[in-house]
């Protein structure tokens, strides 16, 4: 029973991570219409950063900032040196066709270009990431509890952006206007919202959400160019399956991810994982390809 | 039909012609390079069969290496566990990869766009957890060793013939049948009347072309084209998980896109570019004081800069620029 319990805490706090990276996923997808293979390749490098002020002696809550801040700044940049330009490009005939695939070739070549980077810089050599608080399970008079504190630290940080962005995206008027930009671009341009500079912003939010989902899983995963990989493959089933332009969604798709390779893990075998995903994935496409939440029309391009 | 046949001719001359150049030409080379430019052939298959997929339907796989890897197990496991010739491994490996197009493509004529990339990168991945399921028959995270064999004796009783050789003599003939297969289909009416679902469905529809069938054909067929490159990229020695690695999907896409999407000849200046771009790397750094870390990582970095400057510069590839000055 507590192999169980402890099982679905760890699920739901690595879901919880899951969640924060598949949000990222839809909201580039919402107002910027990319699906950014890129996202989780930015949070390496962010989370890089945070490694090497903490080797240097910096504390960890600075090194925490500087990711998040150097995060949304990284996709900030990522949107207009890279995507605007491709989106204000004029498409000719030959490319129209390809007008949907374009920006994710784009974002491949960026995620081919951080981990080349990342591996110049810092080596190719896997290094750990460390943890605010501790990581291994409590203990108390009658043995040990089946969560760690690092466990609820997850949750809670999750649980907080998660209260901010619902707010940010309800309650400002820079929220409302970046769903009024997804939404219709042109009516919104009307009512003197900039659009351009709404996706911009979208990507900056997106960049700093995919930083913190790096920061609190690579302690478990430990950090490489190429670790992350896995998260976005595991962003973008959750983000599927709740539906590619619902951040309720993002949110559900990551919880049932992370509860159900946690499952897997424990009561299978962790080489399972995988095909798990791949049949969760076909399932979803086949029975509901809008996903859970998803609207009607979500499958643009 | 006088017109088609023209187109057809035309086609094998073109491919005869590219196969007797590349044949005179090896006999210049170092094995080194014979294995290098056989490694070129192998890959242009592969190449080839994103050609037929995005060219014919505008779509991308991130997932290319995966139906390879379906081809290499098929003709593989044949081989090991049958003692087949490897021309029957090819004509298995395709055949199998067909019907596994037909699965795949059944599920994949209902998604599009980035939906398409992400779950083709998702069965690239995996693909290692699939050879652990069926490990007596697929072998597991080891693989199936397997080779190209000695030429038979009627070859090396005339001839001499390095092992680097006999593998661009094998590669040679596939790869010149799939490049007449495509170039032919792609102008034939069959081809051209998935272009016309690529370009615009409901006008296609609306001309008779059963537009989901269309999309389910264009799978089958890219499957099978890179099933057969699979079977042979897998001779090179093993048929395992860690010789069709999500990287080998990406390779394919970048030579797809470097040459220009859709374009036959742009498969081929594609390939060349990405096989030998980290050769060139090395030769040009080699007078430089550079760490090894750093050239390690060099061709990734050359490769996601060329994929991002085509992007950027001419999205339609370096034969895009010809094509667009027809219209």
């Amino acid at each position: 029973m507590n192999t169980f319990i402890s099982t679905l805490i760890t699920g739901t706090a690595n879901g919880a991570i899951f969640a924060l990276a598949a949000l990222g996923l839809v909201i580039v997808w919402r107002g910027a219409g990319v699906v950014n293979f890129a996202q989780m390749g930015q949070a390496m490098f962010t989370t890089y950063i945070a490694s090497n002020l903490i080797n240097s002696g910096e504390s960890y809550w600075l090194a925490f900032i500087v990711a998040l801040i150097s995060g949304s700044l990284l996709g900030m940049i990522i949107d207009l040196l890279i995507m605007r330009p491709l989106a204000h490009k004029k498409s000719s005939s030959s490319t129209k066709t390809l007008a949907a695939t374009i920006p994710v070739i784009a974002s491949l070549g960026i995620l081919a270009i951080l981990q080349a980077l990342a591996g110049i810089f810092w080596a190719g050599e896997e290094r750990g990431f460390p943890t605010p608080v501790n990581s291994f399970y409590f203990k108390n008079g009658a043995g040990t509890l089946p969560f760690s504190a690092f466990n609820l630290f997850v949750i809670g940080v999750v649980l907080i952006v998660l209260l901010l962005l619902t707010y940010f995206f309800t309650q400002t008027g820079v929220g409302l206007g970046m769903r009024a930009a997804a939404l219709n671009p042109e009516v919104a341009r009307l009512s003197g919202i900039k659009v351009s500079r709404m996706r911009t912003l979208s990507w900056a939010i997106s960049g700093a959400a995919g930083s913190l989902a790096g920061l609190l899983i690579t302690p478990s995963t430990n950090l490489s160019p190429n670790t992350l990989d896995l998260i976005l493959i595991i962003a973008f089933t959750a983000a599927v399956v709740g539906g590619l332009d619902s951040p309720l969604g993002a949110v559900i798709g990551g919880l049932i991810l992370g509860i159900g390779i946690a499952l897997v893990t424990t009561y299978g075998s962790p080489e399972n994982v995988f095909l798990a995903i791949l049949f969760l994935l076909f399932a979803v496409q086949l029975i509901k390809p809008n996903g859970i939440l998803g609207g009607k029309q979500v499958r643009r391009g | 039909m006088d017109k088609g046949k023209k187109i057809w001719r035309k086609n094998l001359i073109k491919s005869l012609t590219l196969g007797v150049f590349l044949f005179l030409l090896s006999f210049t080379f170092e094995p080194y390079n014979q294995g290098q430019l056989a490694l070129v052939l192998m890959l242009f298959i592969g190449v080839l069969s994103l050609t037929v997929l995005t060219g014919a339907s505008g779509q991308i796989s991130l997932g290319q290496g995966a139906l390879m890897a379906v081809g290499g197990y098929a003709s593989a496991s044949l081989i090991t566990n049958l003692g087949a010739s490897i021309w029957v491994g090819f004509l298995v490996a395709v055949s199998a990869t067909a019907i596994f197009g037909l699965i795949l493509g059944t599920a994949a004529a209902r998604v599009s766009g980035p939906y398409l990339a992400g779950t083709t990168l998702v069965i690239a991945l995996a693909l290692p957890s699939v050879a652990n399921r069926f490990e007596s028959v697929l072998g597991g995270d080891v693989g199936l060793i397997v080779d190209f064999g000695t030429p038979p004796a009627w070859i090396s009783n005339l001839i001499e013939v390095g092992y680097e050789q006999w593998q661009l003599w094998v590669a040679l003939p596939v790869a010149l049948t799939a490049l007449f297969f495509t170039s032919n289909l792609m102008a034939s009416r069959a081809g051209r009347s998935w272009q016309a679902v690529r370009d615009d469905e409901i006008g296609a529809a609306v001309s008779g072309i059963p537009v989901a069938r269309t999309k389910v054909i264009v799978f089958v067929v890219s499957s099978a084209i890179a099933g057969l490159g699979g079977a042979l990229y897998g001779l090179r020695g093993l048929v395992g998980p860690s010789v069709y690695p999500v990287s080998l999907s990406l390779t394919l896409l970048t030579a797809a896109i470097l040459g220009g999407v859709g374009s036959i000849a742009g498969a081929f200046i594609g390939t060349l570019i990405v096989v030998f771009l980290p050769d060139l790397i090395d030769w040009a750094i080699s007078g430089l004081a550079i760490s090894e870390q750093f050239s390690n990582y060099l061709p990734s970095l050359l490769t996601g800069v060329l994929l991002l400057a085509t992007i950027i510069i001419n999205p339609a590839g370096v034969m895009g620029a010809g094509h667009r000055r027809k219209h």
